[in-house]
């Protein structure tokens, strides 16, 4: 029998949100295109592999990584590429491919259980690189693309998603316990310690994969996050480089090696106000507004409230992306808004009623306010889920100290976003020391 | 239906807009706007949802913190300057006699004040901070009623620029530029800071006498106690605030009602408050047990130290200014705590100083980065490092 370990947390996100999805599933119809985004890759220098009008299998590489070519971007579906996306400075933001009626597959060999303990970690990190999966282990803190020539001094199993309305684990995992569990076999030949974490209140339908979780973390947002998770169990230093996946990609990773084709079907929530949506299940890169439906204009479509993306309704989901929120815009400019009592004004601070009411609540997409300069308030370092002190980060990053950003803790950074969430004087906090860090990452690489 | 206010922005939007005629008075315009209009933008960045607490929000809680005190002030203002006539004025008359000494004096704050704002904001095209609504109602409340309208205007002037504006505005002063105001009146205009000042309306009588409790010391081995009664300064008038002083300090139970509001609503941060509250009761409980004090505010005990002069005002409203206190919250408690030590040092080891609390707030902003520093560097080695 496992033993199960328990994190606890004493700060992070109290306020419980409307739009949590409905634990019923639903097999979405075939789209008509599909798309690979470069968006959600972390720091990638993509190189194409493919043009307009080639035709491609499902598991074809369309681009990889010129930092090490040998990780590849594949296909989630068989057609022809439709068009090819640039954003500004040329930088890849999609590959488009128009589907046809069935798909033809690339073949990769097997791996069964029973190979897995013959092939070389390094062999079975190749095969991955060429099927389009490796990206899916990733490394702290800058969050990479997972180096396979280090040996990880622990691996962190993330059964919950980035959002807080990300797919549950049980519905994830359902019926496919015996691949989880082939994964984290994998798992174990690059690292001898895998770390299995899954919310509290994800455990009740996650009975049956229950002798395999390790870690249980509450469910304060962002507990579950890789990031959080490794700043609460590290006792030394070197634990710091470690590497994480999240359980749906685990499963896939398994399926790809078990039959050597690119598994092609996700899980992804779709959240709104009051809704209760069932989870879907779809073609991975299914375009977003296939998913969405029909919702209000000017609402925001993100990949995760609080750290996500915002996402173009003409867009495709990302390999990493499965769920969509959609945040309303506000009702308007409403007059003295600044002494109103606010009954229903969410909040984590102690200025409005709605603190002193216990309910969910519904948040808009809008800034309520404007930026200001910092007042010391140390409302950032009192939600933050790593003890980091943003405002001190912050005034350190803006006057180019990196050294004493460094210092404070920077890297432990989990990019949850909570920072600029409470921020009275509406300060980018997140996204400040989100530059920071990645500058930082940029400079070590070489 | 748009609202008619809606109207009149939308009307004048151009003329202050970058290529409009009153293009300089752009903050200005905009302060107005906004303050009728919450602006509520779109998120460009992540996250996409964020807290409904905004810094106007911030501060006008600060200010209805200040109300009790204000409208007990001004109520007292006409009260004393009553008494010092010798007749007991109702309620309604002490308050519109106090209101006419006081409220001038709050508009020469404010409209001094707003005057290099908005010059700054002008110069420096940044919107104007929400902070000067604090300032501009702190200082009025330090001062004496009898103060004359230009000092008024010369310690505003002060306290914003060299105080504030100087290092870089709101979030990058040092000190609290309101008590920054009152230390420049305090050491400039002394005659009219000290002495028989405190009541509004005593010049036109003679042999008045109107000191505030802390410059009463018993003489002939009389006790301390019996002296503040005799001159109108029980521990019961201290506490509700009948006596006479600076505008906002007298009333210790209306200060505490604010300090209550801002610890609840956590405007305010409780560590400093109660800290400082700490740090007088245990430093004046020492002094207490002091062998031949007798007679002096050494001997005077927590309870009168707390209720007499300006330390609640100070500690619940002035070192509680975010900015000029330190980050961190151990660096708040020992910031806090220092405060209450050192007011009653100043009081009672200091002849040159009647009062003590200004003066420790502001030598404990001096020292609010180094309380921080020492947080931050203990902080860090508990951290496991990750560079």
């Amino acid at each position: 029998m496992n033993h199960m370990e328990k994190i606890s947390l004493s700060k992070g996100f109290t306020l419980k949100l409307s739009g949590m999805p409905d634990n019923s599933v639903i097999r979405l119809p075939r789209p008509a295109t599909v798309g690979v985004s470069a968006l959600d890759i972390p720091h990638i220098r993509a190189k194409l592999l493919v043009k307009e009008k080639d035709r491609v299998n499902t598991g074809t590489p369309l681009f990889c990584d010129k930092r090490d070519t040998s990780i590849q971007y594949v296909s989630p579906g068989t057609g022809t590429v439709k068009k090819i996306l640039f954003g500004r400075r040329r930088r890849l933001l999609e590959v488009v491919i128009t589907l046809e009626g069935m798909d033809d597959f690339v073949q990769f060999d097997p791996v069964s259980s029973k190979d897995l303990s013959q092939i070389p970690s390094q062999k079975l990190a190749d095969q991955l690189k060429q099927g389009g999966l490796w990206q899916a282990l990733r490394q702290l803190p800058a969050r990479d693309t997972a180096d396979s020539a280090a040996a990880p001094p622990l691996i962190i199993v993330c059964l919950n998603g980035n959002d807080i309305f990300s797919p549950h684990p049980g519905l994830v995992l359902q019926d496919k316990i015996r691949q989880f569990e082939f994964g984290l076999s994998v798992l174990k030949r690059f690292s001898d310690r895998v770390v299995v974490a899954a919310r509290k209140n994800s455990l009740a339908l996650l009975a049956p994969a229950k002798h395999l979780i390790t870690l249980q973390v509450p469910d304060i947002f962002p507990a579950w996050d890789p990031g959080t998770i490794l700043y609460h169990i590290k006792k030394e230093a070197k634990e710091n480089a470690a590497w994480y996946i999240g359980a749906e990609w685990l499963v896939r990773m398994a399926q790809f090696l078990e039959t050597g084709r690119y598994p092609i079907d996700t899980m992804v929530t779709v959240t709104r106000g009051n809704d209760k949506k069932p989870h879907m299940i779809t073609r991975q890169g299914s375009p977003v507004h296939l998913l969405a439906g029909n919702y209000p204009p000017g609402s925001l479509i993100t990949t995760g409230q609080l750290n996500g993306r915002i996402k173009d309704p003409d867009a495709h989901l990302g390999f990493f992306e499965n769920t969509l929120n959609i945040i309303p815009d506000a009702p308007g400019d409403e007059m003295f808004g600044f002494i109103r009592p606010g009954l229903n004004k969410p909040t984590v601070s102690k200025a409005f009623l709605s603190s002193l009411v216990d309910r969910k609540v519904l948040m808009d997409c809008t800034m309520h306010g404007e930026e200001r300069a910092c007042i010391n308030c140390s409302y950032c370092e009192k939600i933050c889920p790593v003890d980091l002190m943003p405002s001190f980060i912050m005034k350190a990053l803006v006057s180019d100290d990196i050294e004493e950003a460094l210092e404070l803790g920077l890297l432990d950074c989990c990019r949850c976003g909570l920072c600029s969430f409470t921020c009275p004087s509406k300060i980018e906090l997140a996204r400040i020391l989100s530059l920071g860090m990645d500058a930082h990452h940029k400079d070590t690489q070489g | 239906m748009i609202n008619p206010i809606k109207k009149i922005f939308a009307l004048l939007e151009y003329d202050f807009s970058k290529a409009g005629k009153f293009a300089k008075l752009g903050p200005l315009f905009d302060a107005t706007k906004t303050f009728f209009f919450l602006p509520s933008s779109r998120n460009k960045l992540g996250p996409f949802i964020r807290d409904h607490l905004d810094l106007k929000r911030y501060m006008s809680f600060v200010i209805i913190s200040l109300l009790p005190v204000l409208f007990f002030g001004i109520y007292n203002t006409g009260y004393q300057s009553g008494l010092a006539r010798g007749e007991t004025l109702d309620f309604w008359t002490s308050f519109l006699s106090g209101a006419w000494v006081v409220m001038p004096i709050i508009i020469v704050s404010y409209g001094v004040g707003f005057f290099w704002e908005i010059l700054f904001a002008a110069i420096r095209r940044h919107p104007i901070s929400e902070g000067f609504l604090v300032t501009g109602l702190l200082f009025p409340l330090t001062l004496p009623p009898t103060i004359p309208l230009w000092q008024v205007a010369m310690g505003i002037s002060f306290g914003v620029v060299i105080g504030k504006e100087i290092f870089g505005g709101t979030g990058r002063n040092i000190l609290n530029p309101a008590l920054t105001a009152r230390a420049f009146v305090f050491f400039s205009y002394p005659v009219t800071m000290s002495g028989n000042v405190w009541v509004a309306g005593a010049d036109a009588v003679d042999g008045i006498t109107s000191a505030t409790a802390l410059a009463v010391n018993a003489e002939g081995g009389s006790s301390l106690f019996s002296t503040l009664s005799n001159q109108g300064f029980s521990l019961s008038n201290l506490f509700f605030g009948f006596v006479p002083g600076s505008i906002g300090e007298t009333s210790a139970l209306c200060c505490l009602i604010g300090a209550v509001f801002l610890m609840v609503t956590r405007i305010g941060n409780f560590r400093i408050i109660l800290g400082g509250i700490a740090g007088l009761v245990i430093t004046a409980i020492l002094f207490y047990f002091l062998p031949g004090t007798r007679g002096t505010w050494a001997d005077a005990g927590p309870l009168y130290h707390l209720c007499a002069g300006g330390f609640l005002f100070g500690i619940s409203f002035m070192a509680t200014d975010p900015v000029s206190a330190p980050g961190t919250d151990p660096g708040r408690w020992i910031f806090g705590f220092l405060i209450g030590f050192l007011t009653v040092i100043l009081r009672v080891a200091n002849p040159a100083f009647a009062e003590g609390v200004m003066l420790a707030i502001l030598f404990m902003n001096v020292f609010a980065p180094l309380l921080d520093h020492l947080v931050m560097k203990h902080r860090i080695s508990k951290r496991i490092p990750n560079v």
